[in-house]
């Protein structure tokens, strides 16, 4: 890629201007199929999940040179950028409060990154670090935790708001084409994930949790952003899974939102994803049963939006275990035998490995060793949950907490070592039971963390569940810190990520040695990327407002 | 905690960062800020996000939904014999003020024996007043009141203390123990402080525990790092950060924060836990056994 900057824009400009009815050029679809290197097309790099690179310019022998390229520090303000949105020029009350951590996964597509926050995409130089346009969403409100990224078709960029608003951008200059409302605010939804753009399908779910709504998946129109599929989490009346449910009403205010990107297999064409926590979250009295398809691995048919199988990893959740981690594909070797695999490191503490052409189980193992909640694993490979473990009006202790013993951030699986990562913690809570209504709403019960065992980056083995190396992370005068992180493993050996006391390191991924490391001040958080342009590597990761890049010294 | 860094000896004494040695010693240079601590995926809303409701005119509202309403929807709104739950209803929490329910109210829902009600106005944004407080009560866990949790055998408890849970080797309830259930108004806050007693950082909102107001460093409960110099030195402290890179401590002797880089391990540092206790005591908590401690201290009065 050594092309200038601005003729990648006349491009750019051109396309959009002159073709407009047609699919646009900018983003060569084959590139999502293929491992990442001179772009990152879409939320993990490439549909796998994998967040491997097959870079190797920065390695284990020369990482130390590794140096800053530059900082970008996002810039918010509505001053001099692109606007859209329904709501009033100053944010309404409510929607603020979580200060602004860059969660996003930047895209790196012909020679642009594309980043975003809740309310504000940009677009960046990626040799410079300089802005080059500017998008912010005029908000009605909605909880502002995070937003993962963009997704990209052509030269058009999605992505979703707090106030649940599905918007389309102009890739060459954040101009706004169109939006649509996907989900209702004042039911306190609210949407944080990344697009996953397939084919012309974008893949996009819903979140909150607050209110026991019911969560769903869509497939909408990259044109006119019109519904193509909508995938409900729960059943309704009639259906198979509906008798997991006492009634209608429980399964209609069920949850299970699917509230993180997934992965997708192009030759068998399903679209995997994980569906969050049963409602009411902590209080499963007015919903006995399996609670169907929450806290489940799904594979949809991404043309019929039809569920091909599931994969429930905490039936009939009590404690917010959701299953929405990332489901990783392997293609990998179970008793000498090529398989199909997917593999998740679930928030409820163990690490699931199944054939991902019919869903069938292959292996359930925790990974950490402070999970106090289960009466055992049954014969499909399930935690079965301790009723004693659910909130009770006294107290239940429970180990992990609600954040889970992993979350979110996505991890990594090296197909070089077999080995796949993820940032774990092993924390611990009581659990009160607040509400004693025979129909209780909401979360229903009051959470208490009491204590932390250890946060460590972990390193587990995907044919055995075994963990191969373990690193504790750092400790505080308040205990240990971090945990859950975003990861990236590359063929140069190296597997990026933090070490809980606000440091950026590169580890040996056959050992889990720190090699290198930068203080950012803040513990990482999103999940890292790379990618090769003008023939030199960067590394590219955010931690709190701002951006990174690092590069080799030359 | 049950942190076992490993050790070996020598090597990269770098600089001891003078903070100034006034009592109380400034805010540590500690890790990083909660920014970088994971964020639970779906978080209370701040207390900026509460809307706020007119307490009179919820009270008239709940009173006009017990006559009017409560017969088929349930004394509380959540569903009755023969209406739905009104706080989950779709048409309800999208109300802006009364205005949609207000104009649903004149016109009912026959085909579903849904009468239609001729309210004075003033009537309906009351009734939507209280429908949404209740729907905002809800959705705001961070406020949600816990119930009674001291249930508890408080001899059992006693028992307990004496016996498997081997409290009584630090402690006792005649000496540092004497009226720690006075002292604890909250026996939710007197639980957290025997399971833990380090809590980790302060609460955003709500009560704190006695004592949380003396910085982490220099509570008795801190945990204890040495570091070993190459000089064959050793300095022992409160710990307030320790990574693979670096390590810094609180130095009483000097009464400063001084901190090593470390490579590869080096300089050496040996963590020790005054909650080691605790800390093993944490996995073995029955939640009966828990209970039962929880009446026993909040009866030391």
């Amino acid at each position: 890629m050594k092309t200038p900057i601005f003729s990648a824009f006349l491009a750019f400009g051109l396309v959009s201007g002159a073709l407009a009815a047609d699919p646009p050029l900018g983003l060569d679809p084959a590139l999502l199929t293929k491992p990442p290197t001179d772009s990152w097309p879409t939320y993990h790099g490439d549909y796998s999940g994998r967040r491997y690179s097959t870079l190797n310019q920065i390695n284990t022998d020369n990482v130390k040179a590794l140096s800053l390229a530059w900082i970008y520090r996002a810039n918010t303000s509505p001053q001099g950028a692109q606007t859209g949105g329904e709501g009033p020029d100053t944010p309404p009350p409510g929607s603020g409060g979580f200060g602004l951590d860059i969660k996003s996964t930047p895209l790196l597509v012909n020679g642009v990154l594309y980043l975003t926050a809740p309310d504000n995409v940009w677009a960046v130089d990626p040799r410079t670090g300089r802005e080059i346009w500017h998008f912010y969403w005029k908000t009605r409100g909605g909880i502002h935790i995070g937003n993962r990224g963009v997704g990209m078709y052509g030269n058009w960029l999605y992505f979703l708001t707090p106030d649940n608003y599905f918007v389309c951008l102009d890739a060459a200059t954040g101009k706004e084409r169109w939006h649509k409302e996907i989900a209702n605010v004042k039911r306190e939804y609210f949407s944080t994930a990344a697009p996953i753009v397939i084919r012309n399908h974008i893949i996009i779910g819903v979140g909150g949790d607050s209110l026991d709504v019911p969560g769903y998946l869509e497939s909408r129109d990259p044109d006119t952003g019109e519904l193509q599929w909508r995938w409900y989490t729960t059943p309704r009346p009639g259906e198979k899974g509906s008798e997991t449910w006492p009634d209608q009403y429980s399964m209609e205010h069920g949850g299970g939102m699917p509230w993180l990107p997934g992965s997708y297999d192009p030759e068998l064409n399903l679209y995997y994803f994980g569906t969050g926590n049963a409602n009411p979250v902590l209080s499963g009295h007015s919903r006995p049963g399996d609670n169907l398809w929450t806290a489940s691995i799904v594979a949809v048919n991404v043309d019929t939006g039809k569920m091909a199988w599931y994969y429930q990893a905490t039936p009939h959740d009590t404690h917010d275990w959701d299953s929405a981690q990332t489901p990783v594909m392997i293609d990998g070797v179970i008793d000498g035998k090529p398989r199909k695999l997917l593999a998740q490191a679930n928030r409820n503490g163990h690490f699931f490995l199944l054939d991902r052409t019919n869903g069938k189980h292959i292996l359930t193992a925790p990974f950490i060793d402070s999970i106090n909640w289960t009466k055992e694993i049954n014969k499909k490979g399930q935690p079965v949950g301790d009723p004693a473990k659910e909130a009770s009006i006294p107290g239940a202790l429970v180990s992990p907490t609600t954040d889970g013993a992993t979350n979110w951030p996505p991890p990594s699986f090296n197909p070089d070592t077999g080995l796949f990562y993820v940032g774990t913690t092993r924390g611990v809570s009581v659990f009160y039971l607040t509400d004693t209504d025979p129909r209780p709403q909401g979360w229903a019960a009051a959470e208490r963390h009491v204590g932390n065992f250890g946060t460590e980056l972990k390193a587990i083995d995907y044919k055995t569940g075994k963990i191969v190396w373990s690193r504790p992370l750092a400790m505080s005068v308040w205990g240990p810190g971090g945990g859950s992180m975003g990861l990236l493993s590359t063929a140069g050996k190296l597997l990026f990520g933090n070490d809980g006391g606000g440091n950026f390191v590169a580890y040996d991924a056959a050992t889990g040695k720190p090699l290198w490391h930068a203080g950012l001040g803040n513990n990482t958080t999103n999940g890292p990327q790379t990618f090769l342009l003008d023939g030199r590597q960067y590394v590219v990761v955010g931690a709190g407002d701002q951006l990174f890049a690092f590069t080799l010294q030359q | 905690m049950r942190v076992t860094h490993v050790i070996s000896v020598a090597a990269v004494l770098l600089s001891a960062v003078g903070l100034g040695a006034q009592q109380p010693p400034p805010t540590p240079p500690v890790a990083p800020p909660p920014a970088g601590t994971p964020a639970p995926a779906h978080p209370p809303n701040p207390d900026e996000a509460a809307p706020k409701f007119d307490p009179a005119s919820v009270e008239r509202g709940k009173a006009l939904l017990v006559a009017q309403c409560g017969f088929c929807h349930g004394s509380n709104a959540r569903g009755g014999q023969q209406g739905p739950d009104l706080t989950r209803s779709d048409l309800v929490q999208s109300d802006e003020n009364g205005k949609q329910l207000g104009a649903f109210l004149k016109v009912g829902r026959p085909e579903l024996k849904m009468p239609k009600f001729d309210l004075p106005d003033k009537d309906v944004v009351d009734l939507a007043t209280f429908l949404h407080s209740e729907i905002a009560a809800v959705a705001d866990r961070g406020k949600y009141k816990i119930l009674n949790i001291v249930v508890g055998d408080p001899k059992a408890g006693e028992a307990f203390f004496n016996g498997a849970g081997k409290c009584v080797t630090c402690h006792s309830p005649e000496g540092d123990l004497r009226g720690i259930g006075a002292k604890f108004e909250d026996a939710v806050m007197l639980q957290q402080r025997f399971l833990m007693p380090r809590g980790g950082r302060p609460r955003r909102r709500g009560p704190r525990a006695p004592g949380s107001d003396v910085p982490p460093h220099l509570q008795p409960t801190a945990v204890k790092a040495t570091v070993a110099l190459p000089s064959g030195d050793k300095v022992t402290g409160p710990l307030i950060r320790l990574t693979d890179f670096d390590v810094t401590l609180y130095d009483p002797a000097t009464q400063q924060m001084r901190s090593w880089l470390r490579t590869d391990g080096v300089p050496a540092v040996t963590l020790t836990d005054p909650l080691q206790a605790h800390v093993d005591l944490l996995r073995k908590w029955t939640d009966t056994d828990m209970h039962n401690m929880t009446a026993f201290l909040a009866t030391l009065k």
